[in-house]
């Protein structure tokens, strides 16, 4: 945006210096042109009659700031100061009369009285040798640029800096629309169309970004359609086994078998919730982040674990409840699994509240931390063939942070264990 | 013995899931779709359905409305799919609970026998127990169809499957003493034994939630040596 007023206002100043040179050039030939015709009009008047009446009839065709004269000799001297300025009426007088040379004219100041720089005379030479002497009242050397001139040019230049900014705006807007629909077109089911406004371009633009848009969406429905049916035919034959488990009479199999259900079961659902990505279509509650981690906490202290919380009486934000308790509970369960003691710890900070989950475990490697957040990517799978699940906790955990304006960091403890700090504003206003 | 009817179109979902639910106290019969299930409750009364979400021709979320139409009779409904809006709209159309496939049979034990003591304990076909769709205490709010509490300030207050039984048992009683025998009953829906001990732990962390606070008086009174009382005045919605 910014650019593009400079650049208008470059194209702006440089046209209008070119414009104003322009005009000064023409209004001076203009004026010359205008200056020779009268003057070589007066020649003619005079030349036409006898050589009795020439003076009576110059002083005729005298008037305003021209008076005329005929004499034998010629009146003028050539030279003097400003004469450069008459060069081209010379020229003119030259071209125009088609009879005259150079040697016919001669401009400058009566040779009779002292050069005043108001006057000038040009003498012309009639075909008898005899010549026209017509006295002018110089303008001044310089053409006026009036303040005039500057104040209305710079007027209209302000008239079109505006101008121009709205144009620019009305341009611009659609781009931003653009970049917008474009960082949403992930999140959400909610379709962020592109209006089809502003010149002929954009609505091309706008109808093929939405095109795009749709086969986009198409895409992933498609998807995860496909997947959420392969789950499901999935689903039954583990009902089945999970029901045949309990007719066996080795409980031992039986215990082994069942986990094993358990295993599939779960990999299936984070497999199904990280393809769905952050569901933007459950709704948003306003609600106690420090009572749902109470909840996830307690649940891992039943399972054994050894977790504490440490919270303030309430810590309340708008947020998706559901897809909340996922990306906790992925988290709370990852250091239990890995890291031995878990301590959980809240604080509200005014606009965000802040989760550190830490644990005492062997944490990850500094140059792997960053890698742990993507998809599919577990520490040394072959070292903890136990420990199951197939790297999308944390990945599944991120995405639903950052689909609540929130953010997630993993990092080693000073004194050992991983800590893994989850951010998210309180309001929803606060989320883009 | 509780009669169970079994409606899902996978034969051996619905065979094994009978010979399952018979192994452990209860006559069971079986439907593979809404034209069987119609037939087998006319001829039979039975205590409990189980409904399948997905079922070729009448779905399920349809043949619980239907049920719902002439009968107060529980029902739980089964689905492959755990989407959040699934199970509120099982909930909304009149089930009493939703179990997601695949699912712990002792889970779904705990649960039937859950359902089964509440019905039991209003008095099942008159009084329209199930169809109680919220609690009111306190300005605070028990929605039963979604299974959420919201504090007097529009707070969601996120509780824990034990706590929300344990609360529901409260506010059907409230202004009774209960004893830790009927509240480890009634907490039962989960399936890991819950003794004596926890029913002390999981009331006080249910305190922890729902009190306000050390000045106030408290909403959950222990009776020493007999149990726990509910104190604030219940409304039904």
């Amino acid at each position: 945006m910014l650019l593009m007023l400079i650049g208008v206002g470059i194209v702006h100043v440089a046209s209008l210096y070119a414009y104003q040179h322009a005009l000064n050039r023409e209004m001076g030939l203009a004026n010359e042109t205008r200056l020779a015709d009268r003057l070589l009009t007066i020649r003619r008047s005079v030349m036409r009659v006898v050589p009795g009446e020439r003076e009576s009839v110059a002083h005729e065709v005298s008037g305003g700031p021209v008076e005329a004269h005929w004499s034998a000799t010629e009146h003028a001297r050539s030279g003097g100061p400003g004469m450069a300025l008459w060069e081209g009426l010379r020229q003119r007088l030259v071209v125009t009369s088609g009879d005259l040379l150079d040697e016919d004219i001669v401009i400058g100041a009566n040779r009779k009285s002292e050069a005043d720089p108001h006057f000038v005379l040009v003498s012309l030479r009639l075909p008898d040798q005899s010549w026209v002497n017509i006295t002018l009242f110089a303008p001044e050397a310089k053409p006026q640029t009036g303040h005039g001139t500057v104040l209305s040019t710079t007027l209209m230049a302000l008239g079109v800096l505006l101008v121009s900014m709205l144009v620019i705006r009305w341009m611009t807007t659609p781009l931003q629309r653009f970049a917008h629909a474009a960082r949403t077109l992930y999140h959400g089911t909610d379709r962020a169309e592109v209006p089809e406004t502003g010149p002929r371009e954009f609505r091309d633009v706008a109808r093929a970004f939405n095109e795009m848009q749709g086969r986009i969406r198409q895409l992933i429905a498609t998807r995860v359609q496909t997947l959420a049916a392969v789950s499901h035919d999935l689903k039954t034959p583990l009902t089945r086994m999970r029901l045949r488990a309990e007719t066996l009479t080795d409980r031992a199999a039986a215990t082994g078998l069942i986990r094993d259900i358990e295993d599939m079961e779960r990999m299936l659902e984070q497999t199904l919730t990280h393809l769905r990505g952050d569901r933007k279509d459950e709704e948003m509650r306003t609600l106690d982040l420090a009572a749902l981690l109470t909840t996830l906490v307690n649940e891992a202290i039943d399972r054994g674990a050894r977790a504490t919380i440490i919270a303030g009486s309430s810590a309340i934000l708008d947020g998706r409840p559901l897809a909340l308790k996922r990306a906790f509970g992925n988290l709370i369960d990852n250091a239990v699994k890995y890291g031995g003691d878990v301590t959980v710890a809240i604080a509200d900070t005014g606009s965000e509240i802040r989760t550190e989950i830490a644990d005492t475990g062997p944490g990850i490697p500094e140059a792997r931390l960053e890698e742990m957040l993507q998809p599919f990517t577990r520490l040394d799978p072959s070292r903890n063939p136990d420990l199951g699940g197939f790297g999308l906790g944390l990945s599944i955990a991120k995405e639903i942070m950052e689909g609540h304006g929130g953010r997630i960091a993993l990092s080693n403890r000073p004194g050992g264990g991983l800590l893994v700090l989850a951010v998210l504003p309180k309001h929803a206003s606060a989320q883009r | 013995m509780p009669a169970i009817l079994i409606v899902d179109d996978d034969r051996d979902i619905r065979t094994l899931l009978a010979a399952f639910l018979a192994a452990n106290g209860y006559t069971a019969q079986t439907a593979q779709d809404g034209a069987e299930m119609q037939e087998k409750l006319s001829r039979t009364s039975f205590d409990l359905a189980i409904l399948d979400r997905m079922l070729p021709g009448t779905d399920g979320l349809a043949l619980c409305r239907q049920i719902r139409q002439s009968s107060t009779m529980p029902i739980i409904m089964l689905t492959a799919r755990g989407e959040d809006e699934d199970r509120i709209a099982g909930l909304e159309t009149g089930a009493d609970d939703y179990v997601t496939k695949p699912f712990n049979p002792h889970e779904l034990l705990a649960r039937i026998r859950a359902i089964l003591r509440r019905a039991g304990h209003s008095g099942a076909q008159t009084a329209p127990e199930s169809l109680i769709r919220a609690y009111h205490f306190e300005g605070w709010n028990l929605s039963l169809e979604r299974r959420e509490l919201v504090n007097p300030e529009g707070v969601m207050v996120d509780l824990s499957t034990g706590e929300y039984d344990l609360l529901v048992a409260f506010l059907e009683s409230p202004n009774r003493i209960l004893s830790r025998d009927h509240l480890l009953e009634a907490a039962r829906s989960q399936p890991e034994a819950i003794f004596d001990r926890a029913i002390d732990v999981q009331v006080s962390r249910l305190r922890k939630k729902i009190e306000p606070g050390e000045a106030s008086p408290p909403l959950i009174r222990t009776v020493r040596g007999a149990g726990y009382l509910f104190v604030p005045k219940v409304t039904r919605l």
